[in-house]
C-alpha cells in the first residue's frame, strides 16, 4: 500500500522500530509528528502506516468502528494472513454487532458497581505482597508486586483454582515475551503442534492456555460454580451465543490483557513514584489524591502503546486523504502527551484534574474491558502504600521490553523507604 | 444556579456495557448484571453540562439527549 498519488505526505520519522522502546519511548519523534500539518505517512515493510498521533485525532479514529475497523484486518501495525487473522480473531478484532454480543457476555461483571465488590479481595492480595515486600527489604517490585497481583485477581474473577495460579502466572509470561522480539519456547514446548504463526503472539503458550480454558470449560460444565468461566460456559449452552473459538478466545484474552497491562502500569507507576517523592508525598498527606493519581499514574504508564485500524472506506482525517484498506495506527502513547490536550504533559501531577487520557483505549467501543478493575487495583495499592508511609526508592536501571505494542518492564529493582 | 435541566436517554442496540456513565453519574445510570446494557433511573435529568460529558464520554455514542427541560428554578 503507497500512499496516495495526488498528494504527497509528510513522512513520519522512524517509530515503529522495537529497539526504540528500550530506553523509553521515543517521545521527542512523537512530537515531531504531532507538529506536523496533517496525518504523516510512516513506511513499514511493504505496507506503510498512517501515524495518529495527535488526541483528538486518535479519538476520532478511536470512536468511528464503521469507518475504523478492527475486524478487517490485524489490530497491531504489522499485518498477519488472512487464515492467521482467522484463527487468532478476539474479542479485539471484531466489530459491532460481533463486538457487541461477545463484549456483552463478560461486561456485567466488570461494570464499576460489580468491580467495587472485589475490593477486599484486592486489599488482601495486595496486603500479603506489600508486607513481604517490606519484610525483605525490597527486591524485583515486577516480580514482588506488579506481577503478582492483577494475575491473582482475575484468576479469582475467571475461577481458576489457587492452586493453579503458578501455571497460567508462567503461560502468561511466556505470552508478554510474545509481544517482544525474543521467544525462549521451542515450538513444540506444552505439547503445541498448531504452527505458531496460527496462535496468539506466536506463542505455543497460547496453545497450553487454550487447553487450560477448555478443561476448565468441562469442569464447570459438571459442576458450575459462581464465576466467570461458568457465566461463558451457560451462554455457550443457552442457545449458542458463543462459540468454542470465541469461548477460547475470551478466556485467553481475560487471562492476559487482566495481567499484562496492570502489571505496566504498576510497574511504572512505582517508578514514578521513586521519580517524584514530592508528588507521593501529596497522596500521603491527603487521601483524596488516590483517585486522580491513580488515573495519573495510569496515563503515564500507558501499557499499551498503540493499537490499530484498517480503512473500511475512503476517508479524510485531519484533512489527509485516506484510502480504503490503508492501516491507520493510533499511537496512545503519544495521545498522552499531547501538548494540545493537556498542561504540561510531561509533568507527573496527582494532582491533574480533567484527565481524559487515552491509555484504556482511544475513547470508542473497544474501551478497555478490565478498566474499572485496573483502577482498583492501583488505588488500592496506592491507599496501602500511604497508609504505611511508604516510599520508594529506585536502585538501578530498570530492564525493559524492546516492543512497540506493549510499555513493558521486566524487572526493576525498589527498596523500600521513608519520606526523604 | 440556574442550570437548564436535560434529560437523557441509552441506545440499548449501541451500548457496550462499558459502565462510564455509571461511573461519572451513578444517580442516573445502571449497567445490567446479565445483559450488559445500561439504562437510565429515576429522572433521567442532569444539569447540561454534566450530560455533555456522559454524551462525550460514552465509549458506543449509545447517551442522547432527548429533550431539553425548561431551566429549574
Amino acid at each position: 500500500m503507497s500512499p496516495p498519488a495526488a498528494s504527497t505526505p509528510t513522512l513520519a520519522p522512524e517509530i515503529a522500530d522495537p529497539r526504540l522502546y528500550l530506553d523509553s519511548i521515543p517521545h521527542e519523534r512523537f512530537a515531531q509528528i504531532r507538529a506536523m500539518p496533517g496525518l504523516a505517512w510512516h513506511p513499514y515493510g511493504d505496507r506503510g502506516f498512517w501515524a495518529v498521533t495527535r488526541h483528538a485525532d486518535v479519538r476520532a479514529v478511536s470512536r468511528n468502528p464503521r469507518v475504523f475497523s478492527s475486524a478487517i484486518g490485524h489490530t497491531n501495525l504489522w499485518d498477519l494472513e488472512a487464515d492467521a487473522l482467522e484463527a487468532r480473531r478476539s474479542l479485539i478484532d471484531t466489530d459491532a454487532p460481533d463486538h457487541t454480543r461477545l463484549r456483552r457476555m463478560v461486561a456485567g461483571a466488570f461494570t464499576p458497581k460489580n468491580i467495587r465488590r472485589w475490593e477486599d479481595a484486592v486489599r488482601e492480595i495486595t496486603v500479603e505482597l506489600l508486607d513481604e515486600f517490606l519484610a525483605q527489604g525490597g527486591g524485583d517490585w515486577v516480580e514482588m508486586v506488579a506481577a503478582p497481583l492483577p494475575i491473582r485477581v482475575i484468576l479469582s474473577m475467571l475461577g481458576v483454582p489457587v492452586a493453579d495460579g503458578g501455571y497460567l502466572v508462567e503461560l502468561s509470561n511466556y505470552l508478554v515475551e510474545g509481544t517482544s522480539d525474543t521467544q525462549s519456547l521451542p515450538p513444540d514446548a506444552f505439547g503445541n503442534t498448531t504452527e505458531l504463526r496460527l496462535l496468539p503472539f506466536n506463542s505455543p503458550a497460547s496453545h497450553a492456555l487454550f487447553e487450560y480454558g477448555d478443561e476448565m470449560r468441562s469442569k464447570r460444565r459438571a459442576e458450575p460454580c459462581d464465576d466467570l468461566v461458568t457465566h461463558l460456559v451457560k451462554a455457550e449452552a443457552e442457545g449458542g451465543r458463543i462459540s468454542r473459538h470465541e469461548y477460547r478466545h475470551l478466556f485467553h484474552l481475560l487471562v492476559f490483557a487482566g495481567n499484562e497491562t496492570t502489571r505496566t502500569a504498576i510497574s511504572h507507576g512505582a517508578m514514578a513514584l521513586a521519580a517524584h517523592p514530592d508528588q507521593w508525598q501529596r497522596v500521603v498527606d491527603d487521601p483524596g489524591l488516590v483517585e486522580p493519581a491513580t488515573e495519573e499514574i495510569i496515563r503515564w504508564a500507558t501499557p499499551v502503546l498503540h493499537m490499530r485500524r484498517t480503512a473500511a472506506v475512503d476517508c479524510e482525517l485531519a484533512g489527509t486523504p485516506i484510502a480504503a484498506g490503508d492501516k491507520v495506527v493510533m499511537w496512545y502513547a503519544s495521545a498522552n502527551r499531547d501538548e494540545a490536550a493537556y498542561t504540561d504533559p510531561f509533568r507527573f501531577d496527582v494532582g491533574r484534574g480533567d484527565n481524559e487520557h487515552f491509555a484504556f483505549g482511544g475513547g470508542g467501543p473497544h474501551l478497555c474491558l478490565g478498566a474499572f478493575l485496573a483502577r482498583l487495583e492501583v488505588s488500592v495499592l496506592l491507599q496501602e502504600m500511604a497508609a504505611r508511609r511508604m516510599f520508594l526508592e529506585q536502585r538501578g536501571e530498570p530492564v525493559r521490553m524492546a516492543s512497540n505494542f506493549v510499555h513493558g518492564v521486566l524487572s526493576v529493582d525498589m527498596a523500600p523507604g521513608g519520606a526523604p | 444556579m440556574s442550570a437548564d435541566l436535560v434529560r437523557v436517554a441509552v441506545d440499548s442496540e449501541r451500548c457496550i456495557g462499558g459502565g462510564q456513565c455509571e461511573m461519572l453519574e451513578p444517580e442516573v445510570f445502571l449497567v445490567d448484571d446479565d445483559e450488559a446494557i445500561s439504562s437510565v433511573i429515576g429522572s433521567g435529568e442532569l444539569p447540561r453540562d454534566r450530560a455533555d460529558v456522559v454524551v462525550h464520554r460514552c465509549p458506543g455514542a449509545a447517551i442522547s439527549i432527548v429533550e431539553p427541560q425548561r431551566p429549574s428554578e
